[in-house]
């Protein structure tokens, strides 16, 4: 028997160097397209039914390594640091031309208003083959797209002047070509953030610029009005470095390197209580918490939440925060128990490492790679598996380490490494 | 002078361990028999020590069994075998959670689950609630399980299974368990210490645990049912 085992064939599956792959997978509400899935909207086979919720996390095939991911209000943009022509897909809702002209096959002059699949997005670069996609950002209607050399390239809805460009009177959005370059800025764009209906560009040297519907204040320039040109933001944050900033409703949250969180916009739900009473700030005000250094910030439609040095994760604001059914509301961060990330005596050393907002849900990686979500459950969108609410924190099943998520109304999508 | 004498005596084991298993088995006598269903029904965590051998696969899944494949290990680094153990530990809590029959939106399974108190209460799959690696030299390896309503088999299978994700193969060399809810190794007795004076002071010694565990858990405890387990030993006269 020893000889017959010592004789057997050795099988290798995987050698010294095998690499760990990159992957995508989405979840949420498909009928809009944005999940990139065609065969859930439209079944290509006579035995598969539509599907209209994804509610586990489904792995999408993408053409390039993907590097960052933004999730608009029904639809997504996939974008990759390729020096290839083709660096921005899109899929979802096209209406208002987020995902630029999607030349309609069937009618060559026509344009699609739902895109199925991810589906290239022509960017008119100056030089194609050099120019690398930094990021991408996602609002109610219109998209920004930030490049490392050609500045920041935005299309969709301007009705609000949210895409930096003068707002023309009866413009129809739809079938569109119009994709409006931004290069007039301090210093580079580092960052490009999309609220619902404007937009925020952060540059190198730490200032913040809005542009966009102010009715809320959410362009802090210190009036209500419609902004159609990037303004640079004063108030609290003047001469402040700021290195992070982050929107997707109508209140915005910036983090400056010295951990100070800095709030304006809409404060109908508590989001800026601690600083005013008033339901709309125009102008940065400095938030005084008292929780430490603040690493990451994320703001949500309703909620806050905030990450800081020490790895503890603070929610504020009004909706399902992640303690409990009995937290609706509440105008002074409160911290999340860390043992509810998996952290235990027997598990020490698990941080939470980045937090992300949806609208009404949150989003929490940790440093092992494990995702946790929480909040309101629209139309599948927690990926858990179950339609409900999700009061605390909880696990969400992805074969392999979570790199990044970007949290939309009703679907998400998130960048995994394998094993 | 007379005393009491028992003629027979009842044992009844606690939780089943294997032929090729070792470790601690928790014997009860007379009327510890009623303390072992309540031990039971407090479904405490199990605490094993499993030994691995990367390389090989077998079909029932220990180093005895008739070989099926063999594969290259030199890839597997610590790194990887922690990352899969991180989501087992991850699916496992998720089962945790859900089998435990608590309704999510109430604010009392919010606090449960922050306090770690969450558990199944009835019948159950396997669960693991804690796993991680105590020793890494290739191609062994040692894990350190705690878990719930498992048996012996299903550690094995774990065991080939983390082969399986670490794109090779391992087979289970060794199941110890160390614990088995409050009784440890040091409460257990050796083959050499199997006689009546031992087991009279190990029981004495573990009454008290027992007692604060079963309080803690089922709420109220009888208390004449303790004092009759030091009445029930006497003289091993079972035939």
């Amino acid at each position: 028997l020893r000889e017959a085992e010592e004789a057997a064939p050795v099988f290798q599956y995987a050698g010294k160097a095998a690499k760990r792959k990159d992957r995508v997978f989405v979840w949420g509400f498909s009928y809009s397209g944005a999940l990139g899935v065609p065969s859930f909207v439209k079944p290509d086979v006579g035995w598969k039914k539509p599907r209209r919720i994804q509610a586990t996390p489904y792995r999408l095939e993408t053409e390039e390594k993907i590097s960052s991911v933004a999730c608009g209000y029904g639809f997504t943009l996939l974008s990759s640091n390729t020096t290839d022509i083709t660096k921005v897909w899109g899929m979802g809702l096209n209406k208002d031309s987020q995902l630029g002209f999607q030349r309609s096959i069937r009618d060559r002059t026509k344009g699609y208003e739902y895109v199925l699949e991810p589906s290239p997005i022509p960017l008119p670069l100056e030089k194609p083959q050099q120019t690398r996609v930094l990021q991408v950002s996602c609002g109610r209607a219109h998209s920004l797209i930030l490049t490392d050399s050609e500045g920041v390239f935005t299309m969709g809805n301007n009705s609000y002047g949210q895409c930096g460009r003068k707002v023309v009177e009866d413009e129809t959005y739809s079938e569109s070509h119009l994709i409006h370059q931004l290069k007039e800025f301090d210093s580079r764009v580092v960052q490009v953030v999309c609220g619902q209906d404007h937009s925020l560009f952060r540059t190198k040297k730490g200032a913040v610029y809005a542009c966009g519907w102010g009715a809320d204040g959410q362009t802090g320039l210190g009036h209500y009005n419609i902004t159609s040109v990037p303004t640079k933001l004063r108030g609290d944050i003047a001469g402040v470095n700021i290195i992070q900033v982050s929107s997707y409703g109508d209140c915005c949250l910036a983090v400056s390197d010295e951990g100070d969180v800095f709030g304006w916009g809409n404060s109908e739900y508590l989001q800026l209580a601690s600083v005013t009473e008033t339901t709309q700030v125009n102008v940065p005000r400095h938030l005084p918490f008292k929780i430490g250094k603040i690493k990451e910030a994320a703001c949500g439609g309703t909620g806050n939440i905030v990450l800081t040095e020490e790895g503890n994760v603070f929610v504020w604001g009004y909706g399902i925060l992640g303690k409990g059914p009995n937290l609706i509301e509440t105008a002074v961060p409160e911290m999340i128990p860390p043992s509810l990330f998996g952290w235990s005596d027997f598990n020490p050393d698990i941080r939470v490492a980045h937090v992300r907002c949806g609208l009404s849900q949150f989003a929490a990686l940790t440093n092992r790679g494990e995702l946790f979500v929480w909040g309101k459950n629209l139309r599948g969108c927690l990926g858990t598996g179950r339609m409900e609410d999700q009061y605390f924190p909880w696990r969400v099943t992805v074969p392999g380490e979570v790199v990044d998520v970007a949290c939309g109304v009703d679907h998400m999508v998130s960048m995994v490494k394998s094993f | 002078v007379r005393g009491p004498r028992f003629r027979r005596l009842k044992i009844g084991a606690g939780h089943r361990l294997d032929v090729k298993a070792s470790g601690v088995f928790v014997l009860g006598i007379g009327h510890g028999n009623k303390l072992l269903t309540d031990l039971y029904n407090c479904h405490l965590t199990k605490v094993y020590t499993v030994g691995g051998l990367f390389g090989k696969a077998t079909d029932d899944f220990s180093d005895t069994g008739k070989l099926v494949e063999k594969t290259t290990f030199d890839h597997i680094t610590r790194e990887k075998l922690e990352r899969i153990l991180a989501v087992i530990q991850g699916t496992n809590h998720k089962a945790l959670l859900m089998h435990s029959n608590i309704d999510m939106k109430t604010q009392e399974a919010y606090e449960l689950a922050v306090k770690g108190l969450i558990r199944p209460m009835g019948k159950s799959p396997p669960i693991i609630t804690a796993i991680r690696c105590l020793q890494f030299a290739l191609p062994e390896f040692q894990l350190e399980i705690h878990c719930l309503h498992e048996t012996q088999q299903y550690l094995r299978k774990i065991v080939h299974e983390v082969g399986l994700e670490l794109k090779s193969s391992a087979v289970c060399t060794q199941v110890r368990r160390i614990r088995d809810g409050v009784f440890t190794l040091d409460d257990a007795l050796l083959r050499t210490q199997w006689n009546l004076q031992s087991i009279q002071n190990a029981i004495w010694d573990c009454q008290l645990k027992v007692k604060t565990e079963l309080e803690k858990t089922l709420g109220h405890q009888d208390e004449s049912r303790l004092h009759e387990t030091d009445a029930a030993m006497a003289h091993a006269a079972d035939s």
